[in-house]
């Protein structure tokens, strides 16, 4: 019984419709789950730079406790909690959703970091010209501090689809979800997960590619983890 | 929104019952062990493969690069699934086996950069003075490189604390596993359960991020 | 075939031996109870334990109280009246939670005297293993909270079932469902406390995994289903030599099903 064996391939290419539902249903959700990420990161990013406390304070909340705290809990919380208070989401919405809030966190961090890298002295140029906060904002700071960003967005945008395999946990459909039931009804775990593991790699090695190509070309930044 | 406070509280009635909250606890205990486990192996293996990538040590260093981008670019959960399942691990083992090769490849980019980070004239002045290669390595270079690490280990120290909310998934009963079973019993206490969970998880990554912070404002202040 | 023949010689001297061993020492006995039980039984006596596995996962079955570490449930019960027969006191007890992995090899080492642990009688096992009548009948049942009015798996067209991943609930009740022409959705969870949290919260229609488990989660909203869609029939295993000891357990059974006492204990655990 090998359970490498040819045979148990040969059936994997022939469920491999199974495979590719998951695989779709894996980048449908973590593109919505990267869209709402970077408007939350955005917003909740200015905000962390505001010349007001308000804005600031719920930066921190937002940021620690999602740091802070697990995915998996998070979207357990959506999942199995919030139908308590009347809200029943779709699966594939407590996926986009709790991946969206969870790495918006991230990205938030990595927003306040890029306008920091701005010089401050800009700001009071901008202001001197005109502008008010958020036209000098708009205008002069976050543009400067897009190149600042990219590599670490390119590298959230990663962590975000290895972590979509959280959708497993709560019957999303995903390509972890298939895997893991596909293989637990013909017990061919060895091919399901090499497969698995390589359509994960398909979609992650390009954006490793490209977040370590612009941290060259832009010459600066570490990987950071999620 | 009142039918929400209600059950938070009734079911936080639930959870803060003695025996509930000592079999909480001791997930929380379950959840460090793991935690501890798996960044101290994954912090050796890192090390050794940060170290192979970064003195380009042949065919070794080509390697461990196949190996680091392969598993930081895969899903933690499908590797600690693979190793329970394709591999027939115990569930503990799975655990920290899974989040290790996941771990050791993140940690082994940390180590790299570190060490890229230590100006290569310190090279120079060291085979000036007629040290050899793994001598500068291990005594000049390695030390000041480990220092500057501190924060982005911390940081993936706290990574790994909540990733071991995944480990239930094949058996191993940590804090989040616990939760699930209690939530089995009372499932009305369903989001006091996760409410507090998540506090737990919070006080105890926050003080290990406070913890890198500040080792951050030490260390950076003294090496620029 | 000859070997075929030979082990089926060999086996029926065993068995006659050892029957003659039981019977010869059931008529010189030397028990508390003034006639002995058998040698198996003896040796239990003597050693004045009864080492017993039992489930530790299975609320009303075999349950660890995770606050006390209290081991307790039917079939910890029916462990109790077996070493009331045998030792004449319902504590002298030593319980070992076993999984459905350990039970087989713990009863051949020796290491337990019997098991009772939601163990299916069948064929195969008991070529094995000594196993006594069924004591309980279970099979893959289905759970539905009592307000959503589904009466069975007729009900479940189109409805979602949450099952337990690597478990082979699914592929039975698809069978079963096939004929009726019902297509159930099946959402595949990693435990079973995850589909009770989920039948609750709403987010699947029913709960479907084998009978003694789901007891384990009933409560005050939710029910099980009369229909069974695979039939189990739970014995009590001990190791294929002791077929003294198989018979004293046997017989305990028997006298707890004739004098109600079996239907009590499945009345005060709620398996009624």
């Amino acid at each position: 019984m090998n359970p490498l064996a040819w045979w148990r391939w040969q059936a994997l290419f022939e469920n491999r419709a199974i495979f590719l539902q998951g695989l779709g249903q894996t980048v449908l959700a973590s593109a919505l789950a990267l869209g709402l990420a970077l408007v939350l990161g955005a917003v909740f990013g200015v905000m962390a730079v505001s010349p007001w406390r308000l804005p600031r304070w719920l930066n921190r909340a937002y940021v620690e406790f999602t740091q802070n705290t697990p995915l998996v809990v998070q979207v357990l919380f959506l999942y199995l909690g919030l139908p308590y208070a009347g809200i029943m989401m779709p699966v594939l919405w407590v996926g986009v959703l709790g991946l969206g809030i969870y790495h918006g966190a991230y990205v938030a961090e990595v927003v306040r970091a890029g306008i920091n890298s701005v010089h401050r002295g800009q700001l009071e140029a901008a202001y001197s010209q005109g502008f008010n906060y958020f036209g000098a904002m708009r205008h002069i700071i976050l543009p400067q501090a897009a190149r600042v960003v990219l590599p670490p967005l390119t590298n959230q945008a990663l962590a975000l689809i290895k972590n979509s395999a959280v959708l497993a946990m709560i019957a999303g459909g995903d390509l972890m979800y298939y895997t893991d039931s596909w293989s637990s009804d013909t017990l061919h775990y060895g091919p399901a997960y090499i497969v698995a593991g390589l359509l994960y790699l398909v979609l992650t090695l390009p954006l490793a590619w490209l977040t370590t190509n612009l941290e060259v070309r832009l010459g600066r930044g570490q990987r950071g983890v999620a | 929104m009142a039918g929400f406070t209600e059950l938070l509280l009734q079911g936080m009635s639930i959870v803060l019952r003695a025996e509930n909250l000592r079999f909480l606890l001791k997930g929380v205990g379950v959840t460090l062990e793991l935690s501890l486990e798996v960044i101290l192996i994954s912090f050796l293996l890192g090390v050794a493969l940060g170290i192979l990538r970064y003195a380009r040590v042949p065919v070794l260093a080509t390697m461990a690069a196949t190996y680091v981008e392969a598993m930081r670019n895969s899903p933690m959960l499908l590797l600690i699934l693979a190793a329970h399942f394709a591999l027939r691990l115990t569930a503990w083992n799975s655990g920290v086996a899974g989040m290790s090769l996941y771990t050791s490849a993140v940690l082994a980019e940390v180590v790299r950069g570190g060490l890229n980070s230590i100006d290569r004239g310190q090279w120079e002045a060291a085979r000036a003075q007629g040290f050899r290669y793994v001598q500068i390595l291990w005594h000049v270079v390695l030390p000041q490189a480990l220092r500057r690490m501190i924060p982005p280990i911390v940081s993936q120290f706290i990574t790994v604390v909540k990733d071991t909310a995944y480990v239930w998934l094949i058996g191993v009963d940590e804090l989040t596993g616990r939760a699930k079973i209690i939530m089995g019993a009372h499932a009305e206490a369903v989001i006091a359960l996760f409410f507090t969970i998540a506090v737990v998880y919070f006080i105890v990554n926050y003080v290990l991020s406070a913890m890198a912070r500040s080792l951050e404002r030490r260390y950076w202040a003294r090496s620029f | 075939m000859r070997r075929g023949m030979m082990a089926a010689v060999a086996a029926a001297i065993l068995v006659s031996v050892l029957g003659l061993t039981a019977c010869s020492s059931s008529s010189g006995g030397s028990s508390g109870n003034g006639k002995s039980l058998g040698q198996s039984a003896d040796a239990i006596q003597k050693r004045g334990v009864l080492k017993a596995g039992v489930k530790i996962d299975v609320p009303k079955f075999g349950y660890k109280d995770p606050g006390t570490g209290k081991i307790d449930g039917f079939e910890v019960d029916l462990v109790r009246a077996v070493a009331k027969k045998i030792l004449g006191d319902p504590n002298k007890i030593e319980l070992t939670g076993v999984t459905a992995k350990t039970r087989a090899a713990l009863l051949d080492n020796g290491e337990l005297d019997l098991v009772a642990a939601t163990f299916t009688i069948t064929e195969d096992r008991k070529k094995s293993l000594n196993f006594t009548d069924s004591y309980f009948t279970d099979g893959i049942a289905i759970m539905v909270k009592k307000s959503s009015g589904l009466t069975g798996l007729k009900d479940l067209d189109k409805k979602k079932i949450g099952v337990a991943k690597s478990a082979t609930t699914k592929a039975r009740l698809q069978e079963k469902a096939d004929p009726l022409g019902v297509k159930p959705e099946f959402l595949e969870f990693d435990s079973y406390p995850e589909i009770k949290a989920a039948l609750d919260a709403g987010r699947v229609d029913a709960f479907s995994v084998d009978g003694a488990i789901l007891y384990g989660y009933l409560d005050d909203s939710t029910q099980i289903l009369p229909d069974r869609y695979s039939q189990e029939e739970y014995g009590i295993a001990t190791a294929k030599p002791k077929t003294d000891l198989a018979k004293v357990v046997n017989d305990t059974l028997a006298e707890m099903k004739s004098s109600g006492e079996l239907d009590q204990l499945k009345q005060k655990w709620g398996l009624k």
